[in-house]
């Protein structure tokens, strides 16, 4: 998130798109709902899907899936044309504005209409009401995200806050909602392919330097890595040989489960480390027992940037240990040693060769709520909000996409897209939700949501079983019948291993995030 | 009558808590007024609206309430003797509604009422209500307690409190040494903060007419679909309210058998009511809204001549979406 969690509180104008954030971010939500109902605030829910949300909106867009690019542009493009952009923010802290002016002309209402399934009224109203507020948020998560076109949609919302001005204020930015409440310390500790900790580039001189005098080694490789999807990939083409997989269940939340499952199989060598026997531990050929978050001490970053303490509450199991002791007992026995003796001693050398975190100290934490990054040295504030004076690289750039289709269109054969998600009771793959009974008793399984009009042609009934089949796998699942979903469109989750969504999902990757397009795929239904 | 010095209060509860589990209001690292076992926080000498009201004591969050294995129940819990020190008045009323469910129809809760009679109460009236969202007057109580059935009541007067015994048990508590004879004064203040207090004691109507509107039936269920859209279905109104008794049991392995475990439960989540065939009675967050405040506002004011509600406001403090009891009163009232 550009902005903090607690600005959300001040804004005028929510644009929440891709996100189901009473599910998802509940405690985010009643914030959002907070601000309507008391502060008079204004929310545009893009969502093809009624979400709760929509049901409290100025302006619900119920585009169709897929086409997020092209509804943006919609939006950019009347702005544009009703000159409310924010000509002052872009001269000074933009470049290549005429880019994106020459792309957008051609997304006109009656385009954006044809393309996305929204008329040009409410288009109008949600542009106006985004653009002309001053203090305005955009909140996203993985509706944008899960798509081939994730980093163009990413690409387009920051176009759309860059052309109004809407970025670098308190309670006015750009606000992707994290999923898990560590995704973005990982992140930042540099659990991805091509960077160190606090996104320092791999393949930069200096920062290379720097870590190898840090770890007092030579030789660290300068090459980008591979994504969990491409390593995955890999595995079934016998490229990757050994995976070491931490807290992870790809086995049931990878798309294309089939193709998923071939790959683990292939591996010469699988190490899963987690708390409880999980799907992909099945083909471990070693399980190592981890600790629950209430068995070790640590910290965690939000996703607000907030890096917080977390401290042990109860006594651990057995012959369990915390991840980072694992880590270092396996790292000494391959060959270079590891003896950090506490997690603060590696929150030290994070502080040490990490700019961003450098004043996020221990003493620090103790005594406070804990600090969002940026926090420069030890007298650093913190930094609730982003890109108050500049971007990171200078001036923003806008980078203008085009529309592309998803990477797979309903057709005869299979005639409705399925698009999948996530239920509020229900945690990911459900490895821990589904052990605690009252949140397995609110949601306990895996049910197909339709269009009562789909319902009524396919002769089927709440609660009737169907045969869902894409050309990947097949699946038999209850449905719910719920005009929440658009005609057309089918809902499924990944949060039952008996009845996993992923089964039917398509591995087409974003180019540049390589993230996978859980979001939509075409499928066949008949009633069993 | 006996008078208990400011000053001595945190020695009394460190005596009782000899014999006793004494639990009182404590302040927390984070800042949260709890009412929690003494020695777990800090005591401050701040007799607030605690969180959590005494249903924690009597009823906790979560309870192991026997075990089993092949041959049959195993164990059933022990209850200590406990003392609750510093409770509102509107706690101890939520306390008697509570015993009401609790051996209704003569089934007794076996649990509960080991507990109960396992325990003694100390309230603190309350000179003027101690947070905004306080509406004990409008609810059918009051500042202090009168007819409700007590154990102990004490009236701050400045430097001391003014300490009632209600009951056989009050009086055990006011033999402890820490308490001392009244002064010849005392007697007269306990009569001008009374009338003080009942000066403050006034009820305004709202609540009232809320359940007037709801008797009549004119609150349909577009009222609490309505309302329904901002319920992000986390219980917490549930949860926090001292007069919600409703529970789950749940069994769970331990190292000689079975563990059976009991915990809240919440009318407002959907697997409440959900029959094993899937259906449900209740099928929208509305009915189910609609379901909770009925019940309370409603039936058992049909039932017992009394609301459901002591009107503490700990829902109205909890709820992040602004849907607390006052809040949906003051929905009804605004209804034509």
């Amino acid at each position: 998130m550009t902005n903090s969690i607690g600005e959300t509180d001040e804004a005028e104008a929510f644009f929440v798109i891709g996100s189901n954030t009473t599910e998802q971010h509940p405690l985010i939500a009643a914030r959002i709902i907070e601000a309507v109902r008391r502060k008079k605030a204004r929310l545009v829910v893009a969502d093809p899907r009624r979400i709760q949300l929509a049901k409290l909106a100025a302006v619900h867009l119920r585009h169709r899936v897929g086409t997020d690019v092209a509804l943006l542009n919609g939006m950019m493009h009347i702005i544009l044309e009703r000159g409310w952009e924010n000509d002052a923010f872009i001269r000074k802290r933009t470049e290549n504005v005429q880019a994106l002016k020459d792309v957008v002309v051609a997304y006109s209402p009656g385009r954006v209409a044809e393309l996305c399934g929204v008329d040009e009224e409410p288009l109008r109203e949600a542009a106006e009401i985004y653009a002309k507020s001053d203090r305005a948020m955009i909140l996203y998560a993985m509706g944008i995200t899960q798509h081939i076109t994730g980093t163009d949609n990413v690409k387009s919302l920051a176009n759309l806050a860059m052309l109004t001005g809407h970025v670098g204020l308190p309670s006015t930015g750009v606000n992707p909602l994290r999923g898990q409440n560590n995704v973005q310390g990982a992140c930042d500790m540099g659990a991805l392919p091509n960077v160190y900790t606090g996104y320092q580039r791999v393949d930069d001189d200096d920062v290379v330097r720097k870590f190898e005098e840090a770890w007092k080694v030579t030789g660290l490789d300068r090459n980008a890595g591979l994504t969990v999807t491409e390593m995955v990939h890999e595995a079934e083409t016998g490229e990757v040989k050994g995976l070491y997989i931490l807290g992870e269940n790809p086995a049931v939340s990878d798309p294309d489960a089939r193709r998923t499952a071939r790959s683990l199989k292939k591996l010469e060598f699988l190490v899963v480390q987690d708390i409880f026997m999980t799907e992909t531990a099945r083909y471990a050929h070693v399980i190592l027992p981890a600790l629950s978050f209430a068995e070790k001490s640590g910290t965690y970053t939000n996703t607000e940037r907030r890096v917080q303490l977390s401290r042990q509450a109860m006594g651990s199991i057995k012959g369990c240990m915390p991840e980072w002791k694992i880590i270092c007992e396996i790292s000494s026995r391959a060959g270079y040693r590891m003896s950090y003796e506490s997690p603060e001693e590696i929150l030290n050398e994070i502080n040490a060769v990490t700019p961003s975190y450098a004043g996020i100290t221990q003493d620090r934490l103790e005594t406070s709520w804990g600090l969002a990054w940026p926090c420069l040295h030890e007298d650093h504030p913190g930094t609730p909000f982003l890109h108050k004076e500049g971007f990171a690289r200078g001036l923003g750039h806008f980078d203008p996409r085009e529309y592309m289709p998803p990477a797979e269109a309903p057709d005869e054969e299979y005639p409705f897209l399925l698009t999948t998600g996530r239920v509020g009771p229900q945690f990911h793959t459900g490895t821990m939700t589904r052990k605690v009974p009252l949140l397995e008793r609110e949601a306990p399984k895996s049910l197909l949501e339709m269009n009562p009009n789909d319902a009524r042609r396919l002769r089927v009934k709440e609660g009737n079983t169907v045969a869902v089949e894409s050309r990947r796998g097949e699946l038999t699942l209850p449905v719910h019948v719920t005009p929440d979903v658009p005609e057309g469109s089918v809902f499924g989750t990944f949060h039952f291993s008996e009845g996993n969504i992923n089964e039917l999902t398509i591995c087409a990757l974003d180019p540049v995030a390589k993230i996978p397009e859980y979001k939509s795929c075409a499928v066949s239904i008949r009633r069993v | 009558m006996k008078i208990l010095p400011k000053d001595k209060v945190e020695s009394l509860l460190m005596e009782m808590n000899k014999e006793a589990k004494v639990y009182c209001p404590q302040r927390t690292e984070s800042g949260d007024l709890l009412l929690m076992p003494f020695g777990d926080g800090t005591y401050t000498d701040e007799m607030g609206k605690t969180v959590l009201s005494a249903k924690v004591v009597l009823f906790p969050q979560t309870e192991d309430i026997l075990s089993f294995a092949g041959e049959g129940i195993l164990k059933t819990t022990e209850h200590e003797a406990t003392v609750v020190f510093g409770i509102r008045p509107c706690d101890m009323r939520a306390i008697v509604f509570t015993d009401r469910f609790m051996s209704r129809d003569n089934l007794i809760d076996p649990n509960y009422s080991a507990r109960r009679h396992a325990s003694a109460y100390v309230v603190v009236a309350c000179t003027e209500p101690p947070s905004e969202t306080c509406f004990c007057r409008e609810a059918g109580g009051g500042l202090f307690l009168t007819d409700t059935p007590h154990d102990v009541q004490l009236f701050d007067a400045g430097d001391h409190f003014i300490a009632l015994a209600g009951n056989e048990k009050g009086k055990a508590i006011l033999e402890n040494d820490y308490f001392d004879p009244p002064a010849e004064n005392d007697k007269k203040m306990l009569e001008g903060i009374r009338e003080k207090i009942s000066q403050r004691s006034k009820a305004e109507d709202w609540v009232q007419s809320a359940v007037v509107k709801l008797r009549g039936n004119k609150v349909d269920d577009s009222f609490w679909d309505r309302l329904a859209q901002r319920c992000i279905k986390c219980g917490g109104c549930v949860y926090v309210c001292p007069t919600c008794t409703c529970f789950n049991v749940s069994d769970y392995p331990d190292e000689s058998g079975y563990v059976r475990c009991r915990s809240w439960d919440a009318c407002l989540f959907s697997g409440f009511t959900r029959e094993t065939s899937g259906h449900n009675p209740r099928a929208t967050q509305g009915a189910r809204l609609a379901r909770r405040h009925e019940h309370k506002l409603k039936f058992d004011m049909m039932n017992y001549h009394e609301i459901g509600c002591v009107g503490c406001g700990r829902c109205s403090d909890a709820c992040p979406v602004g849907l607390g009891a006052i809040e949906i009163i003051h929905e009804i009232n605004r209804l034509q």
